[in-house]
């Protein structure tokens, strides 16, 4: 049986991965994708230690968990098509009418 | 009534009546007004209010699982959250061009928002602060975008959007953290196992996690890089109700999940939280010096105010949170006033930006002019104001806590802050008066009248007579004690 | 139960002049004019009450009125007067009226929220003068800034704007201080007694170690100097006054100083006097120093009303001198300076402000010769002018001469140099007679002299100043019987 660490170490390995993309990323789109990942990390890690503890609320948070993603994902391809239509770009970059 | 169902009222009459504004907006004429939905969402605030006082008189405990919680401290909350959102719909009736489109839309996002910020402040269960947090986040995330034709609404939107979700999910994951060192995601029963034998270092970690969550969310330094490119393109009643309401929400959550939660692991939190509270101060007030744009100087006035806030929590006694709860209070009574006067003045679309725009609008509308010279004075923190008591009372309970360092940060830094705030008061009050912009101030209108009675008449109750506010924020604070003093022990 | 109405009838007439002026402008200035005349009556009135010795009961205080505030903190709404208080009481309500008056003519816009500012300032010294609870004492304090800010900004010349920042941001930042102070002493007494209070007498006997005592006291101290102001946190006053209006500069230079000696005699003397003691040897040179400083800053000043402004700083030198030279002698004298020095520096900013009236300017370049023109209100100025640098027969001449009795017993050298400072103070002030009323007429001016209510107004100053420098000892006396208990100090 793969012990509950690899699991865990994983789960740090994606999540980190989607804080990078989400730091280094100019495209909006990616930069969206890059926090799925970050979400996705942590219900991996939810499932895992949901196994651990033999307790079934860590798989219950991991639907609540994709339930609100799906209507994050919603309201921010909104935002990202408003975006677009002002200003025909993607790029953070170019997003910058108001210094950061 | 059914028990489990009178522990939630107010989040079900403000769910149905942004529920029913939602439907009644499409049967409305294209080019009536929507006002009326406006209205009727001003009822169901003042409805869900009246709801929540009553909660005081049930017998404290929980319901749904234990998922919720109606308590002194959640009603106070749910109180002042119902109060900042009545007098941002007050302030939205006033500015908003009643028949653009979707209106509707944006009372009914209102009600919503408070429901999930309502949420918050009465969840004991993780889980259910989560599913809180993201229906105050995304309902707030709509509103930023109200003005999507414009420019700079769009660009605000998607930076509140793709940071505020940033937080969420370190929010998430230090849930998860602390869901694997404890195997439980309920707070109270999370401070329970914590308490016996050795802190893993999971929960450790996962509480820096949902620091970090919180304190984007709350906008404390070094977490606070959205708040001014936001702030400055949100539209004004908008700005106005995220800079307190949600704040209020995340902070009381916090509260009651170091408090609660993790008492025993203050030796931990405290020096992190310290930090953040003196880093908030001094980005915040040395940030807004230089600003030239109103909205953008509040917001870093709103970085720097929840650094005083931060500066209570501390404290480490029931002193500090009754001091965080009333600060919410007198923050969020000047602050929604400040920006009532800024949307009528701005208007929806930001007329006015800049602070020399506001030359001499105490001589062309002395009742704008008054106004925001009084919420400029209680930000400030001069007696006879809210903000005054408020920073009384938040750096006595650090003193008292034995903060000295803190405190006189502190004070010194809110003495920095007169500097700008005095800024913007003299261009109020200076000559000569800018008249082709100031001529395009509407006369007030009878919303805005009341949201600056409601505003006004709160600051002063709480800087002149503060007794009644305080002994709630005490009541509320003392649910919370039993898990501080086996925190001191 | 009266001095609650000083309070109330003072912060009414603000409430009510404010609106009215929108119907007539007289209505606004009659409804400020009664408010004050009918608290300075009521003042009076407690003057026909016994003052005698006999009368301590209840602590000492002649008058007390004692509510519950805010009782979470144990704080009162707790007002209490003695001879002291009683004294600065009637200096303020009197000028009060006098500056009521003189802005008759002076003020013509916003008129209401003109006497809104000027009465609630009136309110906030009166607060100062009369709390015995240290928070009602430090709200108090701060309720005078935002009115008196305006008053510099709204009222004032060109630069006013920065003079009235400046002086907002002294006072803020230094009252800031005193709040870490006071929070300080309220814990302190806390623990040593486990009781949450903010009462004066309850504090006074706080167990303090002595490094502790110093630091409180020193945020106490900074509020204090800052507001009196002593040198070197004097900068903000000559701005503030070369920018601000005559009444404005009135209660700017006269009635604030009040209440920072005030302040320094009843709270910091009787909390700290270890404290106190430790420190008077630098606040000795630090008075010194604002006395041969400010004469020589007056001297060179070309702006009227600043000249009266490093004039009042001088004033207030001896002020400070005599609250930390440690003897009752010193300490009569300082009250004395103060109450002399109200009236006659406010004197000498009111004749500045009638001049700048006629002669557009006050710059003293641009005047010369106006005796010719304006005999009575040159005499008038020279009059106060003498008074200012202590002739005797006048009230200031009785306050520093008891000042330099009582240092000279302390500290000899001190004392030698402060009495330069009085030789000092003669040049700048023959200087400001010189220059701005004698030599020719090359303007050839042709003014119209004093009005009816400007001469009557200067001459009741005349007069109260004449009484102070001849006949004393009413005040010497009232002042004798005051803070029966705290008797160590007035020994």
């Amino acid at each position: 049986m793969v012990p509950i660490s690899y699991y865990l170490v994983l789960s740090a390995i994606l999540f980190s991965i989607g804080v990078g993309a989400f730091l280094i990323k100019r495209n909006i789109i990616t930069v969206f994708m890059s926090i799925e990942l970050m979400l996705n990390a942590v219900n991996l890690t939810f499932v895992a230690f949901a196994h651990q503890w033999r307790h079934v609320s860590g798989q219950i948070f991991v639907f609540f968990v994709m339930v609100v993603a799906a209507a994050e994902a919603a309201v921010g391809l909104a935002i990202i098509i408003a975006i677009f239509r002002t200003r025909n770009t993607l790029n953070v970059d170019q997003v910058d009418l108001m210094k950061l | 009534m059914n028990m489990q169902l009178a522990r939630i009222l107010p989040e079900v009459i403000l769910t149905i009546t942004g529920v029913i504004i939602m439907l009644a907006e499409p049967l409305l004429q294209k080019n009536s007004s929507r006002k009326p939905l406006g209205w009727f969402a001003v009822l169901g605030t003042l409805a869900a209010l009246f709801a929540s006082m009553w909660q005081l008189h049930l017998p404290d405990g929980t319901a749904y699982f234990g998922t919720v919680q109606t308590d002194a401290y959640s009603v106070f909350f749910h109180v002042l959250i119902a109060g900042i959102v009545l007098a941002t719909l007050l302030v939205s009736l006033d500015s908003i061009d009643g028949s653009a489109e979707s209106v509707g839309e944006f009372f009914a996002l209102i009600c919503f928002g408070a429901v999930g910020m309502m949420l918050m402040t009465s969840a004991v269960e993780l889980l259910l602060v989560f599913i809180g947090l993201e229906i105050s986040s995304i309902s707030t995330y709509i509103m930023a975008c109200f003005r999507r034709k414009s420019a700079k609404g769009p660009e605000s939107a998607i930076k509140y959007f793709l940071l505020g979700s940033f937080a969420t999910a370190f929010f998430l994951y230090g849930i998860a953290l602390i869901f694997g060192a404890t195997g439980t995601t309920a707070i109270a029963a999370i401070g329970r196992i914590l308490t016996v034998g050795q802190t893993p270092l999971l929960a450790v970690v996962g509480l820096a996690m949902i620091l970090i969550g919180i304190g984007f969310k709350v906008s404390a330094a070094p977490f606070q890089v959205w708040t001014p490119d936001v702030y400055e393109g949100a539209p004004s009643p908008v700005v106005g109700l995220m800079s307190t309401a949600p704040k209020a929400a995340a902070f009381a959550v916090l509260l009651r999940i170091l408090y609660v939660a993790f008492p025993l692991l203050h030796y931990h939190w405290q020096p992190l939280v310290w930090w953040m509270a003196v880093l908030s101060m001094c980005v915040g007030n040395l940030g807004a010096l230089r600003q030239q744009n109103v909205k953008r100087m509040l917001a870093y006035s709103s970085i720097a105010n929840a650094g005083y806030l931060l500066a209570a929590f501390t404290a480490l006694s029931q002193e500090g949170v009754a001091a965080a709860s009333f600060y919410a209070v007198t923050y969020a009574a000047m602050n929604v006033g400040i920006f009532a006067v800024v949307s009528h003045a701005g208007g929806f679309g930001d007329r006015l930006t800049l602070v020399q725009d506001y030359r001499g609008l105490a001589y062309r509308s002395p009742l704008l002019g008054g106004a925001m010279a009084f919420f400029l004075i209680s930000l400030i923190g001069i007696p006879f104001t809210g903000g005054f008591f408020g920073k009384f009372y938040v750096f006595a309970a650090a003193l008292h806590s034995g903060m000295v360092w803190l405190t006189i940060i502190g004070l010194i830094n809110s003495g920095i802050a007169c500097y700008y705030y005095l800024r913007l008061l003299a261009a109020v009050y200076s000559k000569p008066v800018h008249t082709d912009l100031l001529d395009g101030i509407p006369r007030p209108t009878m919303p805005l009248l009341l949201a600056l009675v409601l505003t006004v008449a709160a600051t002063l109750i709480l800087g002149i007579v503060p007794g009644q506010v305080l002994s709630l924020a005490r009541a509320g604070a003392n649910t919370l004690v039993p898990y501080v003093t086996t925190a001191m022990k | 139960m009266i001095l609650g109405w000083l309070i109330v009838i003072l912060i009414a007439g603000g409430l009510i002049a404010w609106p009215l002026a929108r119907l007539h402008p007289l209505l606004s200035r009659l409804i400020a004019l009664s408010a004050v005349t009918l608290d300075l009556a009521l003042a009076l009135v407690l003057a026909t009450r016994d003052f005698g010795p006999g009368s301590t009961a209840g602590g000492g205080w002649r008058e007390e009125l004692d509510w519950s505030w805010i009782p979470q903190f144990g704080i009162h709404f707790h007002l209490g007067m003695d001879g002291l208080s009683f004294l600065l009481v009637l200096l303020t309500l009197f000028l009060g009226v006098v500056a009521v008056v003189v802005s008759w003519t002076e003020i013509a816009t916003a008129v209401g929220f003109y006497h809104f500012n000027l009465l609630l300032i009136l309110a906030g010294i009166l607060g100062v003068l009369l709390s015995l609870d240290l928070f009602l004492f430090y709200f108090s304090w701060e309720l005078m800034l935002v009115p008196m800010y305006f008053l510099i900004s709204v009222w004032g010349r060109e630069r006013r704007t920065h003079a009235a920042v400046k002086f907002f941001l002294f006072t803020q930042l230094s009252g800031l201080l005193m709040l870490i102070a006071l929070l300080a002493l309220y814990f302190a007494h806390h623990q040593a007694t486990g009781i949450y209070t903010f009462e004066y007498q309850d504090l006074l006997g706080t167990p303090l170690d002595p490094h502790r005592a110093m630091w409180i006291m020193l945020g106490f101290l900074a509020a204090f100097a800052v507001k009196l102001p002593a040198f070197p946190f004097h900068t903000w006053l000559p701005d503030a006054c070369a920018e601000a209006s005559a009444a404005s500069n009135l209660v700017l230079a006269s009635l604030m100083a009040a209440t920072a000696a005030y302040a320094m005699i009843r709270f910091l003397l009787p909390l700290f006097p270890e404290a106190v003691h430790t420190i008077s040897p630098l606040m000795i040179v630090l008075a010194v120093i604002g006395i041969l400083y400010s004469a020589i800053l007056a001297f060179s000043q070309t702006n009227l009303m600043r000249l009266v402004a490093y004039a009042s700083i001088g004033h207030l030198g001896f002020v400070l001198l005599g609250i930390f030279a440690g003897n009752s002698l010193a300490l009569r004298g300082t009250v004395m300076t103060v109450i002399a020095h109200g009236v006659s520096i406010g004197a000498l900013f009111l004749v500045a402000g009638a001049v700048e009236k006629r002669v557009q300017s006050r710059e003293i370049d641009t005047m010369g010769g106006l005796w010719d023109t304006i005999p009575c209100l040159s005499g008038v100025g020279l009059f106060f002018a003498l008074a200012a640098l202590g002739l005797p027969g006048l009230g200031d001449f009785i306050g520093e001469f008891l000042i330099l009795i009582g240092t000279y017993q302390a500290h000899i050298a001190a004392a030698a140099v402060a009495a330069l400072g009085v030789l000092a103070a003669t040049f700048y002030a023959l200087r400001f007679v010189q220059y701005a009323f004698q030599g020719t007429n090359i303007h050839s001016w042709h003014l119209p002299d004093l009005a009816a209510h400007e001469g009557f107004v200067l001459g009741v100053l005349i007069a109260v100043l004449l009484w102070l420098g001849l006949y004393p000892q009413p005040v010497l006396q009232t002042l004798a019987q005051a803070a029966s208990h705290a008797p160590a100090l007035w020994r």
